[in-house]
């Protein structure tokens, strides 16, 4: 039997953490008895289709509509001016409402190809396209802005804005100090990737049914990432008190970010049926999917790494951009990207300058390890430094990586790093891969005109995160041993395919002494528990598995009491193993934990005093703000050189999520994670055109892996338990960060015979692999992207466009609406309201200055607080003072504001992590 | 994607359903297995308002040898051909062509003569019936004719049917027990369209090739007859071919195009080296001279 763990409080000789128990969901799933969404009907259903613009950029002139009211079935049919009759705020995933106005239903203007325009309201779904199809637009075309390139330089999509740039973070300019290194150093090595658009492509696509049930109550079937965050989110938008809406998403068929916020449609559906007196459905069918749902990644990053002659990390710097297209759910400049590019290294100094930009695409949202990037860069900037410099690769990461013998240590961007095992994980990898005897096949094969290559990656990732972002609070875990002694718990965690049903009642069992198959979970529905912002950032397993363990513990001990009570013993001689109470020492003793539960409910005169009557017990866990998770893969594949064809040959990942709760369904989100990994490698592409229409549109163009190309992985699980309640660290992402260098480097080492990859566009099709073996633009890749003597000055550019040109504005300039200049006798002195364009979208805040000759004081007022601040300047007209923050890390904040008459413009120095544009009004 | 309303006739009778293509005048689509029309159809790219379902037409499937030849039913599943034993036998450049068509699942309800009347240049069917010299019946009530298939085609997913017309069978010449089959895809997944596709079938006498008919899928507007390669091919001693060589000959027929998932120039260089490696492979497997 197994050793007893002194953090058990179970003591079962049954431990059901660490078992790949089958999963409670899948007899359901499997037998066809799922409950998605569009598997939902109500009494008098009627269904929604949008009509959506044909064009990327255009103002709508009119919208004919009488031909499609005439048809039969018909029922309603909304523009944006009738579901204006609802009023609802656009927010991001972060709760911040957007800079740039976003209505549910196109108003006045078309932002993309797909942005709906018109709701139909009929007896059936094909009724409804019949009708939209029917939706007459006339439009004043205008020219789209579809590249990064085009935002650079065209002129801004959205009203009101003086340029397409949607957030701005960090230095314009290398510090002086780093560019001396860069150039200095012995060996300067540079990666560029350019990142394709992809689809979040769940196997369910969005969807929504919407009913109000009387003047203030709204019931919501929704496909989603938390039915608790859906509705806190909807209350926001619509100004409802969260207790008038009802979400319930029993089943999900996947989201990997996509259905963290409601969009457009969503909105539009639920305006809709606040409208109209019937419920409303709206499926969202795999052609609106593909071509209208918020997108992926599309990222250019350009990372110049310094080593010494021994490989060592000296200084990095990058330039990061990103194609927020429209309506992005949340403006980002992905700092994420630049927070998590070294932690895990030896890196003295590291800058960068990230920007999102809006164009005329659909909006992107977040995707599975939103800010991967950062390991493909580094990790395939690595390989190629190793190559040039001469170096093994894993030679070269071992050298730089943060070992546990390194740590507590802080990263160049300040996270402080204390419990990560990137190193130990490539060391325990290479335990389980005979390197030397994989590089004598490969130069063999060589001889053969075969072409083998080895690729290794190491990363870490931040997860589990509360506490210090808008929606990110802890989980709850409400368990309860019935009267029959049967165990029920309601959890704030959700399934989207993650096995949270299982994974719960797993250390709910263990914890509490009682049989896995006695223990139900309950969730997907926010009127039957607690308040938890449930999957989003690899978070379940870590924060709902402490929040089920520490509960379970509770009602544990309080079963304890209770037999200690009635058996006339100690607490400490009672233990409980699979549902059964014992005595230390007398056997006759042993109950069913139900026969306690009978006296719990209903025998109150036989419980302790002070005892509260039935098994129940609650608790919410809020963990530290954020845990690490670490991993090393390799993977090992095959380039054909006729055809530029890769197989994937052998992968085996080594992760170290902490505690294994259930090895099957962590192997499962791993698997999960690297097959998409694969797709984004190899296949996924959602490529516009030149006029801004997406040309994926089927899954015959937009190829998603299949079976036959996703290998059989190995797993090496190296858990180092974190310091959370259970020790987990969160796995869900994982495979979809360091999937895409794992693979690129054996790629890459592949074809090293012929050449290096000098700029890795995604996806990596046969025709680009062939460009490498050729050393020729066989794909006509380079003609695209490089291909007119313009498109060449901007590629190379990219870091710094001409301030002078008066298309994007550079950092520190500052920009005077109307021309104003700042007059020399206006005080800054009174109340504002200011608007600072934080990493996690813009943060509204109230200011309030006090001027006393050329002295500046005041304070500045967020919901999080109020802060004062003293020891400010004041002179002709700009205003500059410091402000220490805490939270979420230590940082000075450096203002330098401009006054322009009742307009507040300028920035804000936020340490490492750059610069941010300031704006405001007087309030 | 719920297709546009359209009415659905399933006639009986060769003969009623030509008489509801006549009179549909153009507006009419015919459905055998829909594993592409259907699509079509809930994406509203193709409208018609009248469907004809052939499926239920006495003797339009079911494969059977005729004199000189086989000849296959339009209306025959892809999965029943895959098992059949006189396509087996006769016909095994079909045969080979055919296990790469779409899917298991799609095979089961998709027609030989669907994806042939169909004309999909990238596809495996089209592109096989030119190789293999094969000819297709043609049926209205204006009476029958019989086209070659390598006139058949005249551009992406355009043939010369008239709108009134039905394809009625299809008739493979018969080829020497003894002929070697070259056939090779490049597809990015298996069951993907090709990205460069190559079907054919070469008699070798004495030594000599005495009768070759080869064509590309995947490498033009139309499935592309290797007509310049034929003819350099036929009479060659094995001795005296160069595959290199004639990969370039092959080659010259095509008018390969870009998109998103291979260029132009990536299929005509895949191309090439895929027929020469098909050449070798097939003919000194079988001849190991």
């Amino acid at each position: 039997m197994s050793e007893a763990d002194p953090q058990a409080h179970g003591i079962g000789a049954a431990r059901w953490i660490g078992k790949r128990v089958p999963r409670k969901e899948d007899a359901r799933l499997l037998t066809g008895r799922g409950q998605y969404t569009d598997d939902v009907t109500l009494p008098g259903t009627l269904h929604v289709a949008f009509a959506r613009s044909q064009i990327a950029r255009g103002n709508i002139v009119s919208i004919d509509t009488s031909a499609a009211l005439d048809i039969p079935g018909v029922h309603a049919m909304m523009l944006a001016k009738d579901i204006a009759r609802q009023p609802l705020t656009m927010m991001s995933f972060f709760f911040t409402p957007s800079e740039v106005p976003i209505t549910p239903l196109a108003d006045g203007y078309v932002q993309y190809v797909g942005d709906p325009l018109a709701l139909v309201i009929a007896e059936t779904r094909a009724i409804a396209e019949d009708a939209a199809a029917l939706i007459a637009v006339e439009y004043e075309e205008l020219e789209p802005v579809v590249t990064i390139a085009q935002a650079m330089t065209g002129e801004p999509i959205h009203p009101d804005t003086d340029s397409n740039v949607s957030v701005e973070m960090g230095d314009d300019e290398v510090p002086e100090q780093l560019a001396a290194t860069l150039e200095g150093a012995a060996h300067l090595i540079t990666q560029t990737v350019i990142h394709q658009r992809i689809s979040q492509a769940p196997m369910e696509n969005r969807a929504v049914l919407a009913t109000r049930e009387g003047p203030e109550e709204l019931t919501l079937y929704i496909t989603c990432q938390s039915p608790h965050n859906i509705a806190r989110w909807f209350s926001t938008a619509l100004g409802l008190p969260e207790g008038a809406i009802r979400v319930i998403a029993k089943d999900v068929g996947g989201s990997f970010g996509l259905k963290n916020t409601p969009w457009k449609e969503e909105c539009a559906v639920v305006c809709a049926a606040m409208l109209f007196p019937r419920p409303l459905k709206w499926t969202e069918d795999r052609y609106e999917a593909l071509t209208a749902s918020p997108q992926a990644r599309e990222q250019e990053i350009k990372l110049d790494v310094a080593f010494d002659d021994e490989g060592r990390l000296l200084g990095a710097h990058s330039i990061y951009d990103c194609n927020n297209g429209a309506y992005p759910q949340g403006a980002d400049a992905n700092i994420a990207v630049h927070m998590f590019m070294w932690p895990a290294y030896k890196m003295p100094a590291y800058s960068f300058l990230s920007r999102g930009w809006y164009t005329n695409t659909n909006g992107l949202a977040a995707y599975r390890g939103p800010w991967a990037m950062e390991s493909l860069v580094r990790e395939t900037l690595l390989d190629k430094a190793a190559r040039k410099i001469g170096i093994d690769p894993i030679e070269l990461r071992r050298r730089n990586l943060v070992y546990l013998s390194d740590q507590p240590s802080t990263s160049s961007m300040g996270i402080p790093v204390d419990d990560i095992t990137p190193g130990e994980c490539l060391d325990k990898l290479i335990q389980h891969f005979d390197v030397p005897a994989f590089r004598r096949e490969q130069a063999e094969a060589r001889q053969q005109g075969r072409y083998l290559g080895l690729g290794i990656a190491a990363y870490i990732e931040p997860t589990g995160s509360a506490g210090s972002m808008a929606p990110m609070t802890g989980e709850l875990a409400q368990v309860r041993i019935e009267p029959t002694g049967k165990v029920t718990a309601t959890m704030s965690t959700h399934s989207q395919g993650h096995g949270t049903a299982t994974t719960m009642a797993q250390c709910i069992a263990d914890r509490l002494g009682v049989r896995y198959e006695d223990v139900t979970v309950y969730e997907g529905d926010n009127t039957r528990g607690g308040f938890g912002p449930g999957a989003a950032g690899s978070r379940q397993g870590v924060i709902g598995g402490g929040a089920a363990i520490r509960a379970s513990e509770m009602l544990a001990d309080k079963v304890k009491t209770l037999a200690a009570h009635l058996y006339n013993a100690s607490v400490e001689s009672v233990s409980i193993e699979e549902g059964m109470v014992h005595v230390a020492g007398a056997p006759e003793m042993s109950r069913p934990i139900g026969e306690l539960a009978n006296i719990a409910y209903g025998e109150p005169h036989r419980l302790p005093p002070e005892f509260e009557a039935g098994l129940e017990v609650q608790f919410r866990y809020q963990p530290p703000p954020m845990t690490m998770t670490s991993a090393a893969h390799a993977c090992v594949v095959e380039v054909d050189a006729e055809t530029g064809f890769v197989k994937i040959l052998r992968w085996i990942a080594s992760e170290d999520c902490g505690t294994v709760i259930n090895p099957a369904v962590v192997e499962g989100q791993v698997a999960g994670g690297l097959a998409q990994a694969i797709g984004m490698v190899l296949l996924e592409d959602m490529p516009y055109d030149a006029r801004g229409n997406p040309t994926a549109a089927t899954f015959k163009d937009y190829l998603l892996p299949a079976i036959t190309d996703v290998p059989v992985f190995e797993y090496v699980h190296a858990n180092t338990p974190s310091k959370t309640i259970g020790g987990m660290r969160g796995v869900g992402e994982g495979g979809a960060i360091i999937g895409p260098p794992t693979l690129v480097n054996a790629i890459a080492d592949a074809l090293s015979p012929f050449g290096e990859i000098e700029e890795l566009v995604l996806p990596l099709t046969p025709a680009r692999i062939l460009d490498v073996i050729e050393q020729r633009d066989v794909s006509g890749t380079r003609a695209h992207r490089h291909g007119t003597a313009v498109e060449v000055a901007q590629m190379a550019d990219v870091p710094a466009p001409d301030p002078t040109s008066g298309q994007v504005p550079p950092v520190d300039a500052v920009v005077l609406p109307g021309g104003v200049h700042p007059a020399q006798d206006a005080t800054i002195a009174g109340d504002w309201n200011m608007v600072l364009k934080t990493p996690m979208g813009p943060q509204a805040m109230k200011a309030h200055f006090d001027v006393e000759g050329g002295a500046l004081s005041g304070y500045l007022e967020a919901p999080e607080g109020r802060q004062d601040f003293s020891g400010g300047t004041w002179s002709d007209g700009n205003a500059k003072f410091n402000l220490a923050v805490e939270k979420p890390m230590k940082i000075t904040l450096k203002y330098d504001l401009q006054l322009a008459g009742d307009a507040i413009t300028g920035k804000c120095k936020m340490g490492m992590f750059g610069t941010a544009k300031v704006s405001g009004e007087r309030s | 994607m719920k297709p546009a309303p359209f009415d659905y006739v399933a006639p009986r009778t060769i003969e009623e359903a030509l008489r509801v293509l006549a009179e549909a005048g153009g507006g009419a689509t015919v459905i055998a297995g829909g594993q592409t029309l259907m699509p079509l159809l809930n994406l509203r790219m193709s409208q018609p308002f009248i469907l004809v379902d052939i499926n239920g037409i006495e003797g339009f499937s079911g494969v059977t040898r005729i004199d000189g030849g086989t000849r296959i039913g339009p209306a025959t599943r892809q999965a029943d051909a895959l098992q059949d034993t006189i396509l087996a036998r006769h016909l095994p450049a079909f045969v080979k062509a055919l296990s790469h068509v779409g899917h298991h699942q799609t095979r089961n309800r998709g027609t030989v003569g669907g994806s042939i009347a169909l004309g999909e240049p990238a596809a495996e069917m089209p592109a096989t019936a030119v190789a293999l010299g094969a000819t297709i019946e043609i049926a209205s009530v204006r009476g029958t004719r019989r086209v070659p298939a390598r006139e058949f085609y005249v551009g992406p997913y355009m043939t010369v049917l008239e709108p009134d017309e039905l394809v009625t069978g299809i008739v493979y010449p018969d080829w020497p027990e003894s002929h070697h089959v070259l056939f090779r895809e490049v597809a990015q997944r298996p069951g993907d369209f090709a990205l460069v596709g190559m079907v054919g079938a070469a008699v070798v006498e004495s030594g000599t090739v005495g009768r070759a008919g080869l064509a590309w899928f995947g490498m033009g507007p139309t499935p592309v007859a290797m007509v310049q390669l034929e003819a350099a091919l036929v009479g060659k001693s094995l001795d005296d071919l160069d595959p290199d060589a004639l990969a370039a000959t092959a080659i010259a027929d095509t008018a390969p195009f870009d998109d998103h998932h291979a260029s132009a120039e990536y299929r005509r260089t895949v191309g090439r080296r895929t027929f020469a490696r098909t050449l070798r492979e097939a003919l000194s497997l079988r001849e190991p001279a």
